[in-house]
C-alpha cells in the first residue's frame, strides 16, 4: 500500500537497447504528462559496466578496467522492473534533467555528470549489487 | 480431517467476501491493471489464480511485497476465479483498491509481506 517508484530506486530496463541494465530512477512521473499520458520516470543506468578487477593487476590497469559508460533515459514504467535496492546519489538537478534530451550537447555533459558519480561510487564500494552485470 | 473442513469454509468465505467486492467496491482485474494499481500504491489486496505461471506469480509477489500489500493466492484456477467474480472470461490476478462493504482485507491477508524477510 505504499508507492516504492521513487528517486534512488534501482529498477533493472527490460526493454530497448539497454534491456539487461541496471538503472537508477531520478524523477518519476507516476501521472504521465501532458505529452507522455502514461507512468514514466527518468532513469541514469550502466550501459557498460566495469570489468572485473582482481587484487594481483597493477593501478593503472585497476583504473582503466574501473571505466564504465552511462546511459540516460526516460521509460514508461511497463519497461521497468523494480528491485528492493536504493542507490543514493545526488545528481545535479541542473544538468541531468529532462531537458537534456532537446540537444546532444547536453546530453553528452549530463550523461558525463552521471559518468563522473557513478565512477566515484564505484570506488568506494558500497552499492556492489548495482554495479555488477545481471546473469542472464 | 478438521484441515479438509477449514479449507471448504474458507474457500467459500472467500468467494462470498470476493462477490461483496465486485459489488460495492472498486476492483482491477488482469496483470497489467493489478501492477499498475501496486505501482501507484493503490492496492489493498491482490489476488492470484493457482495455474498462473510461476514466473509471473513471483513477480507479482515481489511488486506486492515492494509495495507492502498482501497477497493471497486463490484455491483455483483462472477460469474459477473468473466465475467467482461473476465473469464470464478467466481472471488469474486481481486487484482490490476498495473493499467496500467486505471485510476481505482485514481477515484474509494470509501473508504479511511487511512481516517476512525484511
Amino acid at each position: 500500500m505504499g508507492k516504492f517508484m521513487k528517486s534512488g530506486k534501482v529498477v533493472l530496463v527490460l526493454h530497448g537497447r539497454y534491456a539487461g541494465r541496471k538503472a537508477i530512477i531520478i524523477k518519476n512521473h507516476d501521472d504521465g504528462t501532458q505529452d507522455k499520458p502514461y507512468g514514466h520516470c527518468l532513469v541514469a543506468g550502466i550501459d557498460r559496466y566495469p570489468r572485473k578487477v582482481t587484487r594481483k593487476m597493477g593501478k593503472k590497469k585497476i583504473k582503466d578496467r574501473s571505466k564504465m559508460k552511462a546511459f540516460m533515459k526516460v521509460m514508461n514504467y511497463n519497461h521497468l522492473m523494480p528491485t528492493r535496492y536504493s542507490v543514493d546519489i545526488n545528481f545535479e538537478k541542473s544538468v541531468v534533467n529532462k531537458d537534456a534530451f532537446r540537444d546532444p550537447a547536453l546530453k553528452n555533459k549530463a550523461r558525463r555528470d552521471i559518468k563522473g558519480k557513478f565512477e566515484e561510487r564505484y570506488k568506494t564500494g558500497k552499492n556492489k549489487w548495482f554495479f555488477q552485470k545481471l546473469r542472464f | 480431517m478438521v484441515v479438509q473442513k477449514k479449507s471448504k469454509k474458507a474457500a467459500e468465505n472467500i468467494n462470498a467476501r470476493l462477490a461483496l467486492v465486485m459489488k460495492s467496491g472498486k476492483y482491477f482485474l488482469g496483470y497489467k491493471q493489478t501492477l499498475k494499481t501496486l505501482r501507484q500504491g493503490k492496492a489493498k489486496l491482490v489476488i492470484i489464480a493457482n495455474n498462473t505461471p510461476p514466473l509471473r506469480k513471483s513477480e507479482i509477489e515481489y511488486y506486492a511485497m515492494l509495495a507492502k500489500t498482501g497477497v493471497h493466492h486463490y484455491n483455483g484456477n483462472n477460469i474459477e476465479l473468473g466465475t467467482a467474480c461473476g465473469k464470464y472470461f478467466r481472471v488469474c490476478t486481481l486487484s482490490i483498491t476498495d473493499p467496500g462493504d467486505s471485510d476481505i482485507i482485514r481477515s484474509m491477508p494470509s501473508g504479511d509481506p511487511t512481516q517476512q524477510a525484511s
